[in-house]
Parts: C-alpha cells; structure tokens; sequence
C-alpha cells in the first residue's frame, strides 16, 4: 500500500481527491454523508468548517493555565471550585463556544477535582470517552479504548502503575467515572520545587496526563511520553 | 443410560466454556434470569470487566477522523441529533462484533449514516448512490 | 433551535431535588432494556450523594429524542471495597453520575 503523498489540490473544500492511492470505507462514508446533508440543507459546507476551526483550537495548554494560575492565586482557585466554567472564562475559555450554547458532546457543568495530599483523582469515562475538550483538547486513544474504560474503576493502582505512577496505601485514590454530562479535569497539587515560579513555568508541568490523573506534575517533566500510532493520511494543516 | 446423559452434560459444559462457535441455534427455550440479562446488557457498560494490561499508546489523527467528529457535531448543532442518541447509536446499537471491531470514528460515521437513513432525512437507496459515486470519484487512475 | 441547547444549559436544582449532599442512596437495579447509562457495578450498592449537579433529561428519553421531565442529577460517590469484594485498600472511592430516578433512599 502506498504512501506517497502527492500535491493537493490546494486549499478549499476538504472533499477534494485524496493525496494518497488509497481512500478507507469510512473515509468514503463520511465523505457521502457530509455531501448529502449539505445537499438536503441539514447543514453548511461553512458550518463544518467554524466547527473545524473550534476543534483545531482547542488543547491543554488552556487547562494548563488554568491549573497554573489556580496555584498561584487563590482567590482565582475558590473561583473555580465555585462555578469553573465562569471560571474558565477568566483564562480565555467559553464554554458556550462554538455554538452559543456549547458543543453538542461537551456540554456546559464542568467540576474541577481538587486533589489533596491525602487524595488523588483520576478520570475514566466507562460508557465511551467523555473528555473536557474545551480545556483539554481531544482525548488521547488510550483513554478511549475498552481497556482503560474496563480496568481503572476496579485496578486503578495498577492501571496508574503502568503509566509509571504509584500512589502510597494512605492516600485515596478516588476515580471519577464520568458518565453523564459533568467534565472533570484534575488539579493536581502543586509539586515542590517550584516556589517563586512564575505561572508560565508552572503550566508546562501541568500536562494533559496530570489533568487526568495518570501523572503528576514535576519540575522537569514537561511532555507525556506515550507511543505514538502515526496516521496513513494525517490531518492536514 | 446414565452414561450417556453424563456425556450429553459434559459436552454441554465443555461448549458453555469454549469460545463461541457463532452458529445458529435453533432452540433456545431454556434462557434463565442471568442469561437473559448477560443477552441484554448495553455493550458499552464495561466498567469492572476483566482485561489485560497493555501499552497505552496514542495515535496521530486521521483527516477523515476529524471530518467524521465534526460532521457529528455539527448535525448536533443544526439540531438533526443529540450526543445521547449519538452514543446510543454508536455504542450500544451496533451490536458487540460492530462495537469491539470497528474503530471508534468508524462507529461514529455508521452511527450518523443510520440515523439520517432512520430519521428519513436521507434515503437508503440515495446513500448507497452516494457511497459508490464518491468510490468511483476517487478511484486509482 | 435544538433539543439539546436545553439540555446543555441545564438549570440547577431549586429546592426541587429529592436528595441532598450526604444523603446516603442506593443505585436501583431496574431492567435494562437497549439503553441505559446507570452502569452495572454500581446496581445495588450503596453510596453518598456527594453533590447536586443539575437537571436534565434522562438519558432513556434524550437518546430516543423525547422530550421529558427534567431531573435532578447527583454526583454519589461509593467506597471501592463496596463496588468490589476483593477490593485491598481501605481509602479508595469511586464517583459517578446518576438521574434521581435510579437512587432510592438507603
């Protein structure tokens, strides 16, 4: 099977010819299905593509922030224990967008988990993959697969252990299993070492990992380390 | 006599243990309680259950990954459907082989196909048209 | 306007919800039938309501695009070595999300 990427055929409508030989049945699928609802008027061409800009915008840097700054201010951390998505707003996230009334799938009732020294959260959504995409962007795979949905209700230490994370017998572990429309994200506690740091320093320890509760911020980790499964016919810039 | 229904039961022990066969069974009076529940159990309820661990890996975006969660949420948005009946469609009522075997974005797609064919706002006949006209659009020169 | 722009702006509980924080509640084991989103290890056991969310239409109604009553939500959280018999550690706890129709006083 070939790889060769060839030209495009420049920018505009994305159902132009693929620049690989081959094209997937659902790549074909979703192809007829965008064609068709645009043809019967269900909804734009222009539609898809605000909704694309949102999606391309989102990540968890906006989180990071919000973690960074809750850490640093303490009026601001009340603030978002009280009403986080107002909260949000303050770090530059709306929660209403792009809809005005919030993403069909992410809805508007995030709760922040507020970890202690004596208590660590981490997040699993059993029934599919329901993630906080305005403040962390897309899920990672692993999150959504069967495996990680079946093990960490009932063996979250040891599902925590794989990614290299053991939390001592004394300290709660409590998982959150996120099955209806709230969205968590975790706000780990803040690591030692880092006094006097400034809260750009601060967000990038915070990764997407430690906003889900499968790592913990350090001085000098600044990136998740996961195999990556590289894409056929990745998104296009 | 005795003999021969000891065998009849081991077999049936030996098959209750074995992976499934798939092949039909034509009598199926004899479903208790437990059996009927484990038949209607929703696929995607699978907090607790036994797996292996394995490599936490993630995975580089397809473009047609992203077109599919966009052309989902969208249909949300213009209000053609809601998220629960996305879930509901893409989760549940694929049916196990379809919900284990199919990647998660291609069960969205199927998801979104079967409900604009369901909900009448296309017909089956004109998808299929579509899928074949799309096929033939990008077929190897 | 969308069904669902009502349920993304839920409204918060006014002295309309059954449970309160602390409240101790049981997951009920009712049918299940095509769909539901109660899951199964938490049918029967008893947890905490550890906080009101919002209402909502149930998950029964809005995946078959009915409307319906909205209902209270709550967050009930349970100690793991009662979801799991052979549970090892004292401390551990689980939370999850349900309607007020699938959590009976306890």
């Amino acid at each position: 099977m070939s790889h060769t990427h060839k030209p495009g055929d420049g920018g505009g409508e994305r159902h132009a010819a693929p620049q690989v030989d081959e094209i997937t049945d659902f790549e074909v699928l979703e192809i007829a299905i965008r064609e068709l609802a645009i043809e019967h008027g269900l909804f734009t061409a222009e539609d898809h593509r605000r909704f694309t800009e949102w999606t391309e915008s989102v990540g968890p840097a906006a989180g990071s922030r919000l973690v960074a700054k809750a850490w640093v201010d303490p009026a601001f951390k009340a603030r978002v224990m009280e009403d986080a998505v107002k909260a949000c707003k303050e770090i530059g996230i709306d929660w209403a967008e792009p809809t005005g009334f919030g993403t069909p799938s992410d809805y508007m009732n995030l709760r922040v988990l507020e970890d202690t020294p004596t208590l660590h959260h981490v997040i699993v959504c059993t029934l599919c993959s329901c993630y906080p995409r305005p403040l962390l962007g897309m899920s990672p795979e692993w999150y959504r697969t069967t495996n990680y949905r079946r093990r960490l209700v009932r063996w979250p230490r040891q599902v925590l252990a794989e990614f290299g994370l053991i939390i001592p017998p004394e300290v709660e572990v409590r998982v959150e299993d996120s099955n209806q429309k709230c969205r968590f994200m975790v706000m780990p506690v803040r690591p030692e070492g880092t006094e006097n740091w400034s809260e750009k320093q601060l967000a990038e320890i915070v990764t997407r990992d430690c906003m889900i509760g499968v790592a913990l911020p350090k001085p000098g980790r600044t990136a998740d380390v996961h195999p990556v499964q590289k894409a056929r016919r990745p998104v296009q810039e | 006599m005795a003999a021969r229904n000891e065998l009849r039961q081991q077999q049936e022990l030996i098959g209750a243990i074995q992976p499934a066969l798939h092949v039909p069974q034509n009598w199926n009076y004899l479903i208790d309680h437990p059996l009927y529940k484990a038949y209607m159990h929703p696929p995607h309820d699978v907090g607790g259950q036994f797996d292996a661990p394995g490599v936490y890996e993630e995975k580089e975006e397809e473009q047609w990954e992203l077109d599919t969660y966009v052309t989902c949420e969208v249909l949300g948005w213009r209000g053609v459907w809601n998220s629960e009946e996305r879930r509901r469609r893409a989760d549940n009522d694929l049916g196990y082989s379809q919900y284990l075997g199919i990647p998660y974005y291609g069960r969205w797609i199927l998801a979104a196909a079967r409900m604009l064919v369901d909900k009448n706002h296309i017909s089956l006949a004109e998808l299929i048209e579509k899928i074949a006209e799309v096929k033939a659009r990008n077929a190897k020169k | 306007m969308p069904k669902s722009k009502a349920a993304n702006k839920s409204e918060t509980a006014a002295g309309k919800a059954r449970f309160k924080v602390g409240d101790r509640v049981r997951v009920k084991d009712m049918p299940n039938l095509f769909y539901t989103r109660t899951q199964m290890y938490v049918r029967g056991v008893v947890g905490t309501i550890a906080e009101c969310t919002y209402r909502d239409l149930i998950p029964e109604d809005e995946a078959f695009n009915r409307d319906g009553k909205l209902e209270q939500y709550y967050i009930v959280r349970f100690k793991q070595k009662d979801l799991w018999p052979e549970y090892p550690f004292e401390n551990d706890t689980l939370q999850t999300e349900s309607p007020e129709r699938w959590l009976e006083p306890a």
